[in-house]
């Protein structure tokens, strides 16, 4: 048997609800352990002090290729039934550009927010309920916005089939980037370190 | 060699090991399985012999009406009779064109066809293309048409059997159908499909040629 077993194996709906909740209270253990339960760590992406977040999404993602990459490669994963996010291309840039406002704003990204607010930080818990509000106010907003919600479709795309180059060449380039982003963010928060540090004296 | 491996931080030597998945990678290129398909007959056997390979008329209106939108309606049929009726939510596609059409091999599709022939045909098809969770209609538009939208009274009904009938009556109606309930005797055959345009609510009138957009489950 090949994964994924959501769905097509071992496990349904139910007891795929009972495995979210463990993976998520792991993510959220995770996060805090990070230090992501504090909106100044997260803030101070921004500010290029610490670039802690940067690095550890980064490693998630290329952590998450490489292994479904050989995973699939011996078979044991079955990429095709991998759900894939449909593309819109416009809708998505500017829901990416909100998103980011807000987190340079609150301090928070969705997930962190919920983890500062279940270790009692109080901006935490204000995060979460604007993120319902929001919620609610996007939902009974949707008809006003659904045209271009649902613009500039792409389907369901791929970087390899975007580009037309290999999976592999994909993988490789991706893990180019990752090394050098961690070596320059690594750089970045020494030279902005010795910057803060000069100023202060 | 390994003095200078032994000089490296743990993240520097993480990297490293990164880099080396990555070489790996572009040698190995794609990961997704190429178009040959094996078939485990036993297993699709056995699916056939369990009937799980199966929706029947009664589960496919209960979930029209609800609205579900985790699956895909699939009719096989020719175009004119896809635009003369097509239940509620289909999309047409040809049997030759099946795997041309965008359907998801990690969808849910519930295909039918006028009997039960061409759906069970495609069936077989797309299981041998590894579709997981493909279904047929069980007896095809004529038993939607039967048993959802001009339903009858058993003969000699069970209190349940009257209940049952009671509820198809809503669900008929509900297709634009006529419950067959002895008052307006007619034979089925001089009976009129209900309009296309009969069915209330967001699930139904896909005009014909158009693929329905389904909203799917995101992260």
């Amino acid at each position: 048997m090949s994964a994924p077993f959501y769905k097509f194996g071992l496990f349904g709906d139910n007891v795929s609800l009972i495995i979210a909740f463990v993976i998520g209270i792991g993510f959220g253990f995770f996060l805090e352990r990070a230090g992501f339960g504090t909106a100044r760590k997260l803030a101070a992406q921004f500010y290029l002090t610490d670039l802690t977040v940067f690095k550890v999404m980064f490693t998630a993602i290329v952590t998450a290729m490489v292994g479904l990459f050989y995973l699939s490669r011996i078979g044991f994963v079955d990429l095709s039934l991998v759900y894939l996010t449909p593309t819109y291309f416009l809708p998505q840039v500017v829901g990416g550009l909100i998103l980011g406002a807000g987190f340079v704003i609150g301090g928070y990204c969705p997930g962190t927010s919920a983890v500062a607010a279940a270790t009692g930080r109080i901006d935490g818990m204000v995060y979460l309920g604007g993120i319902i509000a929001g919620i609610f106010v996007f939902g009974e907003a949707f008809p006003l916005v659904s045209n271009f919600y649902t613009s500039t479709s792409m389907g369901r795309v791929t970087l390899p089939e975007f580009f037309h180059l290999s999976y592999g060449l994909v993988v490789f380039l991706l893990i180019l980037m990752a090394i050098g982003g961690f070596a320059g963010a690594t750089w970045v928060e020494k030279t902005m370190a010795a910057k803060k540090g000069g100023g202060k004296e | 060699m390994s003095g200078f491996f032994g000089t490296l931080t743990l993240n520097k030597k993480l990297g490293l090991l990164l880099g080396i998945l990555g070489l790996g990678a572009l040698v190995l290129g794609n990961p997704y399985r190429g178009a040959s398909v094996t078939i485990d007959t036993k297993e699709l056997g056995r699916i056939v012999e369990t009937e799980t390979d199966h929706v029947s008329v009664e589960e496919l209106a209960n979930w029209i009406i609800q609205e579900r939108i985790d699956f895909r309606l699939v009719d096989l049929r020719s175009d004119s009779e896809f635009t003369a009726y097509h239940i509620p939510g289909a999309e047409q596609v040809a049997l030759s064109t099946l795997s041309e059409h965008g359907l998801q091999r990690n969808e849910k599709i519930i295909l039918y066809s006028e009997g039960g022939i061409h759906s069970a045909q495609a069936w077989l098809l797309m299981k041998a293309q590894d579709y997981k969770a493909v279904y047929m209609l069980r007896g095809g538009l004529d038993e939607w048409r039967e048993k959802v939208l001009f339903p009858r009274p058993a003969a000699n009904p069970t209190a349940e059997q009257t209940a049952a009938f009671e509820k198809m009556k809503e669900v008929s109606k509900f297709f634009g159908g006529t419950p067959q309930d002895g008052a307006a005797e007619q034979p089925t055959a001089v009976i009129a499909m209900p309009k296309l345009m009969m069915p209330s609510g967001p699930a139904g009138n896909t005009p014909p040629g158009s693929t329905t957009k389904k909203k799917k489950e995101g992260c």
